[in-house]
């Protein structure tokens, strides 16, 4: 979360909202918000409606979610589609920013 | 459980974030870009 936060201009500069979605309620995410001033949009979803939606997996053993991310273009289709396999799998923020360049440019 | 397909329309969505503001996926179309973050959990 810190490392969105420090990338988010780099995301803004290439108009991507960034929507942080998690199983919280909205009371943690507020307080963790605050807490880290976190400039992008943070979606409580303690119901898990969308996370079921995506398909974000739970790991049983490891006790939680298990990261996922999607980038969706400007006209709603899912470019980028990537599930991860433990804790740590998630896409480096380069990763994420040289895709939607090679989006925008291609 | 399902899985969102490659280049195909991303399944829309409505959460209210902590604000009350009501936000949808559509909400972005052809406006921006959307990085859907899946979180792991931060508490």
């Amino acid at each position: 979360m810190a490392q969105l936060r420090q990338d988010f201009a780099e995301f803004e500069k290439r108009k991507t909202t960034l929507l942080v979605i998690g199983p919280e309620n909205a009371a943690a995410f507020l307080k963790y918000w605050q807490e880290n001033s976190l400039p992008f949009i943070g979606l409580s979803d303690p119901e898990h409606v969308v996370l079921k939606l995506y398909g974000q997996q739970i790991n049983l053993f490891k006790f939680g979610r298990m990261p996922a991310q999607v980038l969706v273009d400007i006209k709603g289709i899912a470019r980028f589609v990537h599930y991860g396999h433990d804790m740590t799998d998630i896409p480096k923020n380069s990763e994420m920013l040289a895709l939607i360049d090679s989006l925008s440019a291609g | 459980m399902s899985h969102v397909a490659f280049n195909a329309p991303a399944p829309d969505f409505s959460l209210v974030d902590f604000t009350g503001k009501t936000v949808s996926l559509s909400d972005f179309r052809g406006k921006t870009d959307v990085l859907l973050i899946f979180n792991r959990g931060f508490m």
